[in-house]
């Protein structure tokens, strides 16, 4: 795969390097060097039109590259018009055009360094590929080819350059709303051991009073004193638990408020004389 | 006789008026009147696209763009003028009020030419920059007009644009022809700033750049820009779908390039311009007759199974389940027609307040769409949080005027009868059984302290009194 990616731009190249072998535009005496800041020893690579160098230099954050090279038209030094370094970003195809300072004789220089690259190319991922384009008006064939690739090296004490994307109308990502969580009840065995447990209280109770000596015995005597009056009040306090079930189960307030008024007063009006009878009873000694 | 022809007059004008989705009333701005001849085609195709056109000399003093506050035309179109300024009824301000107003602006730039001060102010405020003496040229020695251009190579050859993106529809360069090719004699090309509302339609090729003829004829030391960043035509849409399209050659719409022969250089055969469609297309689409949006109508109700059949209501509850659908049309030249979207766009539908809740994609509702509309449509349900929701769709894309569509709709919260009896919920079980139980107890109480006998005969009295 690898053997293939390397044949096929140097076929390319093999090929328009004889289409330009009938008259246009080419360079010599290519070279590119990567010059620190710092004394140190500078990088120096020969450059040539027909195939672009294998390894691609690395660029430093104080470093400065300098391209230079001779434009020649059919082989002669001349200044072409166009002599730029293109650096294209290969995953976006984004493009930044580097003018050579050429001289009458056809030497041009260009000097990049981390400050003229933009800031898209600077935050790169993979190497740039550099290509000079020479070219000028008339019939001579104009030259775009590869030359080699610049690694961006970036200071890893220095944050990168901040660059935040423009606003572009599209699509955007969607968005589904979380919802809360639904109330969870405990499991049912849980539920119906403990609601059995409340419920068999009850018969624990009236098991109790029963042991304790509770009787009804005495109601045969209090209905025969006052019949109306213990129907009514018993059966009052009767109605007003039958009034909350039907609270819970369908009414609402303003149909139990009149209800409950209703059935109150019966408890009032009823209640006096049954609880007096009961109470002729205590004064009686019977309870 | 005189009233048939009022009537033939009325009948072409009510033809004519529907062209345009926003007025037929085009001024076209020349300075010399004989320059016409030379856009004949041009011009001819607009009358025949029913606008009506009028021309002025920048400078003259009964030009006016508003007229008590109206419009007095729809569309302008700006042709190359010598002078330096274009007069007082011209100025970036009152073209910005124009463009405010909804009016639409084609200007054309020619390199031989400088273009006026009023226009560089109006692009410096659109966010494009022309080269720094109000003149430049863009040249490619790789892809010119071998007949024309051999030793200038200022005539470039482009194929026909493509979309600007994948999920963009390609309104200028969609259907040419293999071999047709686009000639941009002589422009100027135009730096666009990072602005959304901007969309390059013709960018340069690769190799060409732009250089100032009367400067740089020898060698250019300051480059304004070069390869794709040269944009040839641009288009600005504002806001307010108001279009503005900078043409950077006003030659390539001039008779001789329309349906003219060009020949690349190192190619064998004479390759046919594509101008004149690019032309129509261009000026179709700054003058608003094609990528003109409309909502046709939107409706909302309740999607569950004990649905209210009511449409549009105001209020809905948390976690209901809701349809949303909505109906567009695009406006394409003569009549609308139903909205197709891109296949990597989708039409997305926000429920927010203050910020989405949900952003979901709106599908393609078949069975609301017809010849002239396409009903887009989606079901979700709710967030469980109340209040003031918007159901908003906000469709802006290159190219196509700008919907935004709001509908406010109160969430409310549940209802106190609206929760699950508490006999459903079974860790309500234990509680209901003490109620029951309390309830049962209290009854058995009072009988018993009512009818309860004493056991053990009588109490002994006197301990108590003691």
């Amino acid at each position: 795969m690898r053997l293939t990616q390397s044949i096929a731009p140097a076929l390319l190249l093999l090929a328009a390097g004889v289409a330009q072998a009938a008259s246009g535009w080419g360079f010599d005496d290519g070279s590119v060097q990567i010059a620190a800041k710092k004394a140190g020893e500078a990088v120096k690579e020969k450059i040539s039109q027909t195939s672009p160098l294998s390894k691609p230099v690395s660029l430093g954050t104080t470093d400065t590259l300098k391209l230079s090279l001779t434009a020649k038209d059919n082989g002669k030094g001349k200044r072409p018009h166009q002599a730029f370094l293109v650096l294209q970003e290969p995953e976006s195809g984004l493009e930044a055009p580097f003018p050579l300072t050429v001289k009458e004789n056809g030497k041009a220089v260009a000097q990049i360094s981390h400050k003229d690259l933009p800031v898209q190319l600077l935050l790169a991922n993979k190497p740039l590929k550099a290509s000079v384009v020479i070219a000028s008006f008339g019939s001579a064939q104009g030259l775009n080819t590869p030359v080699f690739d610049v690694k961006i090296e970036t200071d890893a004490n220095v944050p990168p350059p901040a660059y935040e994307k423009p606003l572009r109308y599209g699509k955007q990502p969607e968005i589904h709303h979380i919802f809360r969580p639904d109330p969870k009840s405990p499991p049912k065995v849980i539920s119906l051991f403990f609601g059995l447990a409340v419920i068999a209280t009850l018969p624990a109770l009236l098991i109790g009073w029963v042991a304790l000596g509770g009787n009804v015995n005495h109601l045969s005597k209090a209905i025969g004193a006052a019949l109306l009056s213990h129907a009514t009040f018993f059966g009052s306090i009767l109605a007003m638990e039958f009034v909350f079930f039907m609270y819970y189960t369908s009414w609402n307030l303003f149909q139990v408020l009149p209800v409950i008024a209703a059935v109150g007063a019966a408890t009032v009006f009823s209640g006096t004389k049954a609880l007096g009878e009961v109470q002729s009873r205590r004064l009686a000694g019977e309870r | 006789m005189r009233s048939l022809f009022s009537f033939l007059a009325f009948l072409s004008a009510a033809v004519v008026s529907a062209l345009s989705t926003s007025g037929n009333r085009l001024l076209v701005v020349l300075e010399d009147v004989a320059e016409k001849e030379n856009y004949s085609k041009f011009l001819g195709d607009l009358e025949g696209r029913g606008f009506e056109l009028s021309f002025e000399n920048p400078k003259s003093e009964s030009l006016a763009l508003f007229h008590l506050g109206e419009r007095t035309y729809d569309h302008i179109i700006f042709f190359p003028t010598k002078a330096k300024g274009l007069g007082p009824n011209l100025t970036p301000n009152i073209l910005v009020d124009f463009m405010n107003a909804k009016g639409n602006v084609l200007v054309t730039l020619s390199s031989g030419v400088a273009t006026p001060n009023s226009l560089v102010s109006l692009l410096s405020e659109l966010d494009i920059q022309l080269p720094a003496d109000r003149t430049g040229l863009v040249v490619d020695h790789f892809n010119y007009d071998a007949s024309t251009a051999a030793e200038t190579h200022d005539v470039l050859l482009l194929p026909p644009p493509g979309p600007v993106r994948p999920d963009v529809k390609n309104f200028f360069g969609a259907g040419a022809g293999k071999d047709e090719v686009l000639a941009f004699p002589r422009g100027v090309g135009a730096a666009l700033g990072s602005s959304e509302l901007l969309t390059p339609v013709l960018r340069a090729p690769r190799t060409a750049y732009s250089y100032n003829p009367k400067e740089q004829a020898e060698v250019v030391d300051d480059l304004f820009g070069a390869g794709e960043q040269l944009a040839l035509v641009s288009a600005f849409q504002a806001r307010n779908s108001a279009r503005f399209t900078l043409v950077g050659s006003a030659e390539m719409l001039q008779d001789k390039w329309f349906d003219a022969e060009a020949s690349k250089v190192g190619g064998k055969k004479a390759a046919k311009t594509f101008n004149r469609e690019f032309a129509k297309r261009v000026s179709g689409w700054t003058f608003n007759e094609i990528g003109v949006l409309r909502v046709n109508w939107i409706e909302h109700h309740l999607d569950e199974a004990v649905a209210v059949n009511e449409s549009n209501p105001s209020i809905y509850r948390i976690k209901n389940d809701v349809k949303y659908t909505i109906s567009l049309s695009e406006y394409a030249w003569t009549s609308w027609a139903p909205l197709t979207l891109p296949a990597d766009d989708v039409l997305q539908l926000e429920f927010s307040m203050l910020s989405p809740f949900h952003r979901l994609p709106l599908h393609l509702d078949a069975a609301h769409s017809s010849a002239t509309e396409s009903a887009y449509s989606t079901s979700f349900k709710l967030p469980d949080q109340h209040g003031i929701f918007n159901f908003k769709v906000n469709y802006k894309r290159p190219f196509l005027s700008n919907i935004e569509e709001k509908n406010t709709v109160s969430v409310r919260h549940m209802a106190h009868d609206e929760w699950p009896r508490s006999f459903v919920i079974s860790g309500a079980w234990p509680w209901i059984a003490g109620i029951g139980v309390t309830v049962a107890g209290w009854l058995a109480f009072c009988a018993l302290w009512m009818y309860s006998a004493p056991v053990g005969g009588k109490r002994v009295e006197s301990k108590k009194t003691q």
